[in-house]
């Protein structure tokens, strides 16, 4: 595959990263407030509030809950939520949790564009308001060797792309979170280049088993694990699985994801769970499973082989880790 | 105060500073404070206590030299036995919480993993060093011998650093600091070698 390059535009025509944000913020502001002006008493206004609401009504509802992890006990609640990398906040496993509250997930939008005919941004509700919610107990295992049992509430990624209308041409789909490092301490120092961007192939993503989630044990998604929507891609390393997202587009060639660009050798474009393919620096054959002690075997895949291997036949796994 | 007391008083807070970071730990574990992964936790914080020491073993000489007191020397034996006892711990902790015993996988790591090899060298190093410390074996050794012994101390924590430097995901901060560190310790070395010279 030939490596992607970014089209060159000449520096007097990129917006400046500050303005972009503050175009961004008055633009969510501004749809919040416009729709309030014009529908009071009518609707409810789209003030604050408005997704949580529409999320809080369906988590209240009985949802379907589908166990894919093989019947395992999921992982407390206390330990999903106070380890976590979330480089946002810190490179510290509890500094998520610490800072989690400067995340401001309200209003939320999230822009769908490039290849696709439908393309738009769209509030959070008006995203939740089209989609079936269903528990999906998965399990997740960290490319630093741990990994936990998560009953994750969300809808499958493939029915939201659907509604979107991918064209032909989307090989491709390109996840963005958020970049605010007023708030984020995380993004004021460059650990990574924000904000953090994540790719899967489009086959990879219209996958049944490709999670958007938007809850966590039953309510709505702590901020520290990605609220107010993230991907789940149970076979793959937890990185893949961006969090807090707020763009996805659909393209023909692929740009790096964060951690490709950061270190190719370390962290792959597909990054699979795979026992027989160690990191660089550190054993892939075994995993801690938070909350327990001892190690465990890694499973091919992650444990969803049987749904997922074929997507990669007759790739050499070993390369194209 | 007289000089004695001083010194004394000076050894006592070495005692102190060293110690109170276990006792801190033990009440953490005691109470479960350390998070999700208490054992990580552990390994964490004894190889970076360790480390912090053994940097400031290698300092208490230059401080010795710009102050002139003799406290710094009366006390860097003490304080570069409680590097190794916190190094001896982080390896142990290792073993123990991190591993779990497994012996075959420890060897493994031990052979296959070069973060894991630089640490195990410059604990290695600093074996003959803590053995070495005492004023009768000094003595034994002849001042000379023993000088020479215990620059290994500069290869350790050369080792040590290039332990947390290639373990390190992304946020390379705590590993410059420590690089930084110990890169003008042994400047300070090399120019004062220098100036003695001549």
């Amino acid at each position: 595959m030939s490596r992607y390059r970014y089209p060159s535009i000449p520096e007097s025509q990129v917006t400046p990263r500050e303005l972009l944000e503050s175009r961004r913020r008055f633009l969510n502001t501004g749809l919040a407030l416009g729709a309030a002006a014009v529908a009071p008493g009518l609707l409810w206004p789209r003030s604050s509030h408005a997704w949580q609401g529409v999320l809080e009504a369906r988590l209240d509802t009985q949802l379907p809950s589908h166990d894919l992890a093989g019947g395992e006990a999921p992982t407390s609640l206390r330990d999903i939520t106070t380890y976590n990398n979330f480089y946002e906040f810190g490179t510290g496993k509890r500094d998520p949790e610490t800072f989690a509250h400067r995340l401001v997930t309200d209003p939320w939008s999230l822009t769908i564009e490039g290849e696709v005919d439908k393309a738009g941004t769209f509030v959070l509700e008006d995203v939740l308001k089209h989609q079936e919610l269903e528990e999906r107990i998965y399990r997740l295992r960290c490319v630093e060797a741990w990994s936990k049992v998560v009953p994750w509430i969300g809808f499958p990624l493939a029915n939201l792309l659907k509604r979107h209308e991918p064209t032909s041409r989307a090989r491709y789909v390109v996840f963005e979170s958020i970049h605010d490092p007023d708030n984020l301490r995380g993004q004021r120092r460059s650990v990574l280049d924000w904000p953090y961007r994540e790719v899967l192939r489009i086959d990879e993503a219209m996958h049944p088993l490709t999670l958007l989630a938007v809850g966590l044990y039953g309510e709505i998604l702590p901020n520290q694990s990605g609220a107010p929507i993230r991907l789940v891609v149970p076979w793959k390393y937890g990185f893949k699985s961006i969090k807090s997202i707020m763009r996805i587009s659909l393209v023909e060639e692929r740009p790096p994801s964060s951690w490709e660009e950061r270190n190719p050798e370390e962290y792959g474009f597909y990054a699979n769970v795979n026992p027989q393919v160690d990191h660089p620096r550190w054993s892939q054959a075994r995993e801690r499973r938070i909350g327990e002690s001892g190690r465990r075997e890694t499973l091919m895949f992650n444990g969803y082989a049987d749904e997922v291997a074929h997507l990669y036949a007759g790739m050499d796994l070993q390369r194209h880790y | 105060m007289d000089r004695r007391t001083a010194i004394n008083l000076f050894r006592l807070l070495v005692l102190v500073g060293c110690s109170a970071p276990a006792l801190w730990l033990g009440w953490q574990w005691f109470y479960g404070d350390l998070g999700a992964v208490p054992g990580e936790a552990v390994v964490h914080f004894t190889g970076k206590t360790g480390l912090i020491l053994l940097l400031m073993t290698i300092a208490f000489s230059p401080a010795f030299r710009f102050t002139g007191w003799v406290g710094f020397m009366a006390a860097r034996r003490q304080i570069g036995l409680w590097a190794f006892f916190w190094l001896v711990a982080h390896m142990l902790a290792w073993m123990g919480l991190d591993q779990y015993w497994d012996w075959p996988w420890i060897r493994r790591e031990m052979v296959e993993l070069p973060y894991i090899r630089y640490g195990v060298a410059a604990l290695l190093l600093l074996v003959p060093l803590a053995v070495t410390s005492f004023a009768r074996v000094r003595k034994a050794m002849g001042w000379t011998a023993w000088h020479w012994l215990h620059r290994l101390i500069y290869v350790a924590a050369a080792l040590g650093v290039t332990h947390l430097w290639i373990l390190t995901r992304a946020d390379y901060l705590l590993p410059m600091l420590f690089a930084a560190t110990l890169a003008a310790l042994v400047l300070f070395r090399l120019i004062d070698a220098a100036i003695h010279r001549q």
